[in-house]
């Protein structure tokens, strides 16, 4: 597992890459949870080459999904799989991110 | 004169496996009898020690009552109100300590419907200063277990009494303090010892009564010594009691009109008490004695034919005058006499029809010239122990010597488990041919079928290659052959053994195998045979034509044998301790479980994203935070579904009763847990949890 922030035109692009299993969620969670200062702007997560998401990386979404609600901010959710479109499709994820 | 050697040598080998047989089930037996003696004296002990614990913590309250005999029943009430173990009690005063009252024991006793019942022992029938229980303890100057007795004021119950001597504040001898044990739970935990099925178990009191035995009616009537002087024959026994009443533990070798017993004893500390067990001789060796009366009546069977066909040949060698013919004979009675040994291999494939968690075949195709190859397999206890060889060596002498071989693998293995102890032992017992300087490659392989673990033992043979997504030699330690050095040391190894692996033993036979140019077969053609997924005798005939149209038609040289074990369990299991970065050993073992069963591979993720999120649940919840846990995962394969069950001894906790999070909701109003268990309610096709004794058990079942 692997994660790369880009800070980058006022937007903040955090690219996962891998499996989000729970150890691998674990890991990057301290990292993650700062993110959630910069939740009254746009953040982009860029799925490309994640392959894989468990409830506990899921966490991670909805963490920053409710600090943008009441910041105020945007989580841009890109490039998901179909594997992890069907993860979202079953927790109802599909409603609460934009996808792009 | 051959006949006569190869007797010698059959015979040989047999005693000196029986003589190692023997020698591993007599320490079995030691092993068993001494740690159910010191189990058993333990939790007698801790009855012991609870009693005298409740006395002992109640003598500065007897020593205040002193003062105020009055109260002293309470301390006795106490006593018996508050430890189960102590049935009765009393405070008997020293005569003469207290002037008004010259005889003094209010005793407290429950009775049978467990109703306390008071009572003066202080009655001129009774005499309580001149009764055991009150002077011992006063003479001894410390606590003293009285000698067992059978209650009769109420109910029969066998009984022993614990007394300490109370002094008072000067230092003079006051009274005695005491408390009546039941001993009704020691004749079921002595009788329940059970080390073989005919052994039993014996108690004796300090004087030697007899407390338990199998024999009710003797119970507390007669003393051992007693006993055995009314048996007919008690020369063997004439030191028995002693023996066991001497206080020390340990063994004795007991006649009894001519059968013989082991018994074991130890004492019980404290109460003086002696506790055997008696296991019947030919309890402990039964089985051996028996096996051993097979393997020599077998042995004798296979001499007998050879006599009988080396007469033959005799008969006509001295007829015939032709050289070449004779030669040819030779060969031919000694084909036979391969036949014979060649049909102690098992032949009937599939071998275990009833099974579908394998798929095995084997060969053997015996040279021109006989030489001693072997192959064998049988399953024990859900474990397939198999094992292939080769000895040195041509001619009835190699046949005789994997005769042997065989069966003594048999034997060894009726009862030992591990492929290392099995080696080491056969080598023991072949070391002794060394005369004839044969020796036996030979791998021993133990596959636990319930757990995929590969156990073996090599010793000197060719190693075998192992079939998973890749082909490799199996690594082997650099072991002896069998049958060179007695009590050498054989190192066992181990490999895990998933769903669809397979394993091929053969020996040099095979690879060594030439045709006319004098080239070998060699380990890459075999390789290629072995490439791509087919069914056990498929491999196996392929090897076959292979080697064939290799050699096309160049005279074999030595024995050719391959055996071919291919897993395929229904039933898959891992266990993982409660640490969360075991996690990732999860998807191998879901995988294995999809291939094993018809689901669609592409099910594979989210069986994977359900089965994570079962177990972590687990891992993070189950088991208080810094201790250690396991979680155990079984896959198990039916007609219409895979079923996992995930299993714990971690605090009761059913993850199923937790309402589905409303996946509809405003983000504001979304909680940021519970998606675990949503998630595997939507992917399995059924979710089921029950606690099952201390264990929580959660079933999903995905069909297909």
């Amino acid at each position: 597992m692997e994660v790369k922030i880009v800070r980058e035109n006022g937007e903040v692009t955090v690219i996962l890459s891998g499996r989000l299993d729970t150890p691998a969620s674990m890991e990057i969670a301290p990292q993650m949870d700062e993110l959630t200062n910069e939740a009254g702007g746009t953040i982009i997560m860029d799925c490309s080459d994640l392959s894989y998401i468990s409830s506990s990386g899921l966490r991670i979404f909805i963490t920053l999904r409710k600090a943008a609600a009441v910041k105020g901010g945007k989580i841009i959710v890109r490039n998901i799989s179909s594997e992890i479109r069907s993860v979202f499709m079953m927790t109802g994820f599909l409603n609460l991110f934009e996808i792009q | 004169m051959l006949v006569f050697i190869a007797a010698m040598t059959l015979e040989a080998t047999a005693l000196i496996q029986f003589y190692y047989s023997q020698k591993s089930i007599r320490t079995e037996a030691n092993r068993r009898a001494e740690s159910q003696l010191e189990a058993t004296n333990n939790r007698i002990l801790d009855i012991i020690n609870q009693a005298e614990a409740a006395v002992r913590n109640s003598v500065w309250i007897t020593q205040w009552t002193l003062e105020h005999p009055d109260s002293m029943y309470r301390v006795s009430q106490r006593l018996v109100e508050d430890n189960p173990v102590v049935v009765g009690s009393t405070v008997a005063l020293v005569p003469g300590y207290d002037k008004t009252r010259p005889l003094f024991s209010p005793y407290v006793y429950s009775n049978e419907a467990g109703e306390l019942i008071f009572r003066s022992l202080a009655t001129e029938e009774y005499d309580y200063p001149s009764q055991e229980w009150f002077t011992r303890p006063l003479e001894l100057g410390q606590g003293y277990w009285s000698e067992p007795y059978v209650d009769d004021g109420g109910g029969d119950m066998l009984m022993t009494t614990f007394s300490v001597p109370i002094y008072d504040r000067k230092g003079r001898a006051a009274a005695v303090l005491t408390a009546d044990v039941s001993l009704e739970w020691l004749s079921s935990l002595v009788a329940d010892v059970k080390v073989y099925p005919k052994a039993f178990s014996l108690m004796l009191s300090r004087s030697g009564l007899i407390m338990v035995s199998p024999v009710e009616t003797l119970a507390m009537k007669r003393t051992l010594k007693d006993f055995i002087s009314t048996l007919d024959d008690t020369t063997g026994l004439a030191d028995l009691s002693d023996i066991l009443l001497s206080g020390e533990s340990g063994n004795i070798l007991v006649d009894y009109k001519g059968s013989t017993s082991y018994v074991y004893f130890s004492p019980v500390p404290r109460t003086g008490w002696s506790m055997s067990i008696v296991i019947p001789e030919n309890e402990v060796y039964g089985g051996l004695r028996k096996m051993g009366t097979i393997v020599l009546v077998m042995q004798l069977l296979g001499l007998a034919m050879i006599i009988v066909m080396l007469r033959a040949f005799i008969r006509e060698q001295s007829r015939a005058r032709d050289l070449d013919m004779t030669r040819e004979r030779i060969q031919n009675e000694l084909h036979v006499a391969t036949g014979i040994q060649m049909s102690m291999v098992p032949k009937t494939f599939p071998p275990f029809p009833e099974r579908h968690d394998l798929d095995m075949a084997a060969i053997i195709v015996p040279a021109k010239q006989v030489g001693g190859d072997l192959y064998d397999f049988f399953i024990r206890d859900e474990k397939l122990f198999f094992c292939v060889g080769d000895v040195s060596g041509k001619g009835v002498p190699a046949a005789l010597v994997m005769a042997v071989t065989r069966t003594t693998f048999r034997n060894i293995s009726s009862t030992e488990d591990s492929p290392g102890r099995i080696v080491r032992a056969m080598n023991d017992g072949l070391s002794s041919m060394n005369e004839s300087n044969m020796f036996v490659t030979f791998f021993c392989g133990v596959l636990d079928l319930k757990n995929g673990v590969l156990r073996y033992c090599n010793a000197g043979h060719n190693p075998p290659r192992i079939l998973t997504d890749d082909i490799y030699t199996l690594e082997v330690e650099p072991n002896l052959p069998l049958g060179i050095i007695g009590g050498s040391e054989f190192k066992e190894q181990e490999i895990p053994f998933h769903y669809d692996d397979a394993i091929c033993l053969y020996t040099d036979g095979l690879t060594e195998a030439e045709n006319f140019y004098h080239e070998q077969f060699g380990e890459e053609r075999l390789d290629k045979c072995l490439r791509g997924r087919k069914g056990a005798k498929d491999h196996l005939d392929n090897i076959k034509r292979e080697v064939d149209r290799f050699v096309d038609g160049a005279p074999q040289s030595d024995d050719l044998t391959v055996l071919f074990i291919h897993y395929l369990p229904t039933t898959l299991r891992m266990t993982l301790p409660n640490d969360v970065s075991q996690i990732g050993r999860m998807p191998g073992f879901i995988s294995d479980a999809i291939k094993a069963s018809k689901l669609d591979p592409q099910v594979e993720d989210s069986l994977n994203l359900a089965l994570e999120e079962a177990v972590t649940n687990v891992m993070m919840y189950g088991y208080p935070k810094g201790t250690y846990g396991e979680v155990t995962i079984a896959a198990t394969v039916t007609e219409k579904s895979l079923v996992f069950t995930i299993s714990d001894n971690g605090k009761a906790f059913d993850p199923t009763v937790r309402p589905d999070v409303d996946i509809n909701a405003p983000v504001e109003e979304r909680p940021v847990g519970g998606l675990g268990i949503l998630l595997i309610r939507k992917i399995m096709d059924k979710v089921w949890y029950e606690r099952r004794g201390e264990r929580n058990v959660l079933i999903l079942t995905k069909n297909y």
